[in-house]
Formats: C-alpha cells, structure tokens, sequence
C-alpha cells in the first residue's frame, strides 16, 4: 500500500495559490505541485507535459490550472488535459486532510524506482 | 443555413481548425468532420522558433492530437492534400470532392517575403512550417553566419534560437525598437537589449540585396555594409491565404470579412489568421494574427455552429519566449490612456480608470491576473499598479470577494 506523507500544515498554502513538494520527499519522478483552491486541496506532477514549466507557478481558479508559460489548462482533481498546447494529461496524487495536516498519497505509477 | 450542419468541412489544420474539430466534438457534435491540411500532420507552430528548433524535436512532438485520438473522435484528417476550389463542394488537388453543410476557412498566411534582389536566391529563408524550420536549422550549425531580416516575435525568438546553437547573427530592422505596439516602449526596448548581451549583432535598417560570388554569400544593408552570410532568414509578417475565399466570390478585404459570429456568407466561415471581424459597429477590425486569437475564433465557432451562445471574448494574449525568460502581454498597450511601469520587467495601460493593457517579463500571474481586471472592468488605481507590492491578483480577489458580498 501507498505510503501517505504529510507534505503541509492547513493554512500553509493560501487560497489560489500552491507549494512544491520535492520529489526527494514524495519519491516520486516529478515534483508534485500541491494546489489550494477554494477551500479544497489537490495534488498534481509539478511539471507541465507541454514544455518545461512549473504547475505550481500556474493561475489556479475554479478546479483549474492554467499553465504560467504557454496557458495550457488541466484539471485540478484528476490532471486531466483541458487546452492546448498541452495534449498530454498529468499525474494526480490523492490528498487527505486530517484535522490540520495535508498529506499526499503519491500515485503508484509515479513512484520513482528505488 | 438553419439549424445545426450535418456535416462540417474544414480547410485547414492549424492551430484553428483544428481546435474547431475538438470543440465541435466537445459540444457533442455528431456530425461529419472533415479537416483538409496541406501540412503531413495537424501541429503548432510556436515551438518552430523556440524549443523544438533548438531540440531538433520531430513533427509528432508537436502535432495537436495522435491519428489514434482524431479517429477515436471520428474526425476526418486529409493531410497532404491542397484544395484547388470551392465552387461545387470542397475540390482537392487529387480530385476528390468533399461536401459539407459549413466550410470553413481556417487557411491561415503564408510568411511575407521582402523585395531585395536575390530573395529568391537558395540561402534566403522564411518560416512558417516545421519544414522551413528543418532548412534553416540545416545552416544553424555553430560558427555559422545567419542574418535575421525583421525583430518582431518571429525574428527575435529565432534569433534566441539560433544564438542557443552557437550561431553568429546579425539582427536587422527597421524599426530600432520593435514590439512598442505591443509590449509598450520599456519593456520593448528590454526586449530587444537582450540581443545585443546576447552576442547579436543587432543593426536598425533593411537589407538591400543578397549576392553570391564563388559559392560565398554576401548581404547588402542600406547603409551601404556588407555581411557574410550562410543564410538569411525573413521575418517580415505574413499574408493571409485568401485565394480560395476570392475565387468563390466571398468577400475578402486584407482577410477574408466574416462577421462577428465567423460567418463570410453561404455557409461559408473563416477563423484564425485568415478572417478578418467586420463588426456589427461596421468597423473592419485589424486581422489578429496570435496563437490563442485562433484558438477562440474556433472555440466560438464551434458553438455557433452548434447553437449555442459563445462565451464573451477575452483580451488579446500573446506570450514569446527568448534567452531563457517568458514574456506575456494582454490587451493592448498603446492608443488613448497612460502606460504604468511597476519595474523594468512589467508595465500596464490605464486608460480613465481602466486596466486596458499589461506586459511582462517573467512575470506571468500578474498579467493572469490583468486579463481578469481587464475582462471584468474592475476600476483601479495607477498607484497600486506602479507598486511592485501591491499583487494583482489580491486586487482582483479583493475585488471579486466584494462583488459576491
């Protein structure tokens, strides 16, 4: 079974904005961006499957991440591809609350190989 | 034509069309979709000057959708196939004739080629297709000599490129500082001071003629120089495609002229670089020739086709990418109003108390959040946005909170 690993404290990550949590700590290929969004957490690979870009950096509203590059859009909640240039989906993690913790679930498919 | 079409032919596979095809599929579209492209695939373009010239990527890295995903869609892909005319169904160049209930025009341009003699000579390039960018990435190869005809965001991210490889270039436009119009005088004149820290030659003027002695190329400029030249590459705008909307009798004005709901007549429709907007207002809009203009031409499109209200359009967005920083600019940054510099790298118009403009470099949230103040006509004050600590985005946020309260 997955590990589950506490990555941030509620209130660590404003509204609309997200935080990168090193590969190093997650084991996993990517960094994983965690995102806040109106009350809600997600969790995706950080880097965008367009071209090199950081999701974390992206504009986050209504479920959704805009890339901060070239505007490619994916879904919060399962990384699903919305808008070109992107074509390709990214990974998502499984985030759980639990009183004041927020801790990641990393996908098993990204898990790096040790 | 009333009602929703049977069947859509689009011609064309850019950036528009095929948008077109997956937002027609998007909106539950059953019927048939055809997309003719000239081009051996559907593909962007953007990365041709940036990323994947410098990563010799290959024409699958940069196609919109797999053949795979396009047939899962049922979408109809004819590539390498011209259309020849309009007149009774949509004629290719093979012979086959393709009907559709709409056809839609998303030709595209074709770069402008500038009147120096020699233009036609083997060395001089211009770039529009990921075959183009395999020629002149032939004579990229480090030491060489490349002169870049015109500064605009086909020149200069070329010229970024080419420098990545090792390229001497030199730079040459009329203009000395290219981009105003859209990036306003500061963050232009950035912009364009990275050539120069670059190792670009970088010179203001135009290039007279290019001659070859001895299998040795040589380029005149109008102030009488001489370069040495293994290639020149044109970046000089493009022409709109409008040769088929002409000879079917549509009308065609620097464009072909559709109306603000992408109809030019007889169920005919044009998006992208080709159409031209006459407004409702009888104004003839300027062509928008940038990636994500193309992108909601189809997007509204798609839902007119289908019956549906197209969402309101958002500012003009435009972004280039050169030595390693983003640029991103909405709205536009010149005509009535003032421009406000926050920082060498960020810069807005307010124009009475509107936000009609911002541009940055490496700074892309804050123009995320503009197009938003922008679309919403939320008032702001010049002091806030020259104060490099006061986020944009809480203004917006802030803004928003107090309209839903």
């Amino acid at each position: 079974m997955a590990t589950r690993i506490q990555v941030a404290q509620v209130g660590d990550v404003p509204d609309g904005e997200a935080i990168v949590v090193s590969k190093a700590v997650t084991g996993t290929v990517d960094d994983i961006a965690l995102f806040h969004d109106a009350g809600e957490y997600f969790a995706l690979d950080n880097t965008c499957s367009h071209e090199l870009a950081s999701l974390a950096d992206g504009w986050i509203e209504r479920g959704v991440v805009e890339c901060p590059v070239h505007t490619g859009r994916f879904c919060l909640r399962d990384g699903k591809v919305l808008s070109a240039p992107a074509t390709e989906n990214v990974a998502a993690h499984v985030v759980e609350v639990e009183g004041d913790s927020i801790l990641i679930v990393p996908n098993v498919e990204r898990l790096a190989l040790s | 034509m009333t009602g929703v079409p049977q069947s859509v032919v689009i011609v064309g596979g850019g950036l528009a069309g095929y948008t077109l095809a997956d937002a027609l599929r998007r909106h539950e579209f059953t019927g048939r979709i055809t997309v003719i492209e000239q081009e051996p695939a559907l593909y962007d373009r953007p990365p041709l000057t940036k990323a994947a010239f410098v990563s010799d990527a290959t024409l699958a890295e940069l196609e919109f959708s797999t053949p795979q995903q396009l047939r899962a869609q049922r979408v109809d892909v004819m590539c390498g196939r011209a259309v020849v005319s309009l007149d009774k169904g949509v004629l290719l160049d093979d012979g086959t004739v393709v009907r559709g209930d709409a056809v839609v025009l998303a030709t595209g341009g074709r770069p402008r080629m500038l009147p120096f003699r020699g233009n036609d000579a083997p060395i001089v390039h211009m770039l529009r297709t990921f075959s183009d960018a395999q020629r002149i990435k032939t004579a990229a190869r480090p030491g060489g000599r490349i002169l870049v005809v015109g500064a605009g965001l086909i020149g200069a991210e070329l010229t970024s490129s080419l420098r990545a490889l090792g390229v001497h270039v030199t730079l040459i436009d009329p203009v000395e500082v290219p981009l105003v119009p859209a990036a306003g005088e500061s963050v232009a004149r950035r912009l364009h001071e990275m050539h120069g820290e670059h190792g670009v030659d970088v010179r203001v003027g135009s290039i007279l003629e290019v001659a070859e002695r001895d299998g040795e190329y040589t380029a005149l400029l109008d102030d009488g120089s001489y370069v040495s030249v293994d290639a020149v590459v044109v970046g000089a705008g493009i022409v709109p495609n409008t040769e088929l909307a002409e000879s079917a009798g549509l009308t065609v004005d620097g464009g072909v002229v559709v109306d603000e709901r992408h109809s030019a007549g007889d169920g005919f429709y044009a998006i992208g670089d080709v159409a031209r907007v006459l407004g409702s207002d009888g104004v003839l809009r300027r062509r928008e020739e940038h990636w994500e203009a193309a992108q909601h031409d189809a997007e509204e499109l798609a839902a007119v086709l289908v019956g549906k209200e197209p969402a309101t359009r958002s500012a003009p967005w435009w972004w280039s990418d050169r030595y390693q920083v983003h640029v991103e600019g909405v709205g536009r940054m010149t005509g009535s109003g003032v421009t406000i510099l926050r920082s060498p790298h960020v810069a807005f118009h307010l124009d009475d108390g509107l936000l009609v403009g911002a541009v940055s470099i490496d700074d892309s949230q804050t123009v995320r959040a503009a197009r938003r103040i922008i679309d919403a006509r939320i008032p702001v004050d010049a002091a806030d946005l020259a104060d490099p600590s006061v986020s944009l985005r809480d203004l917006l946020r802030s803004s928003r909170a107090l309209a839903g309260s």
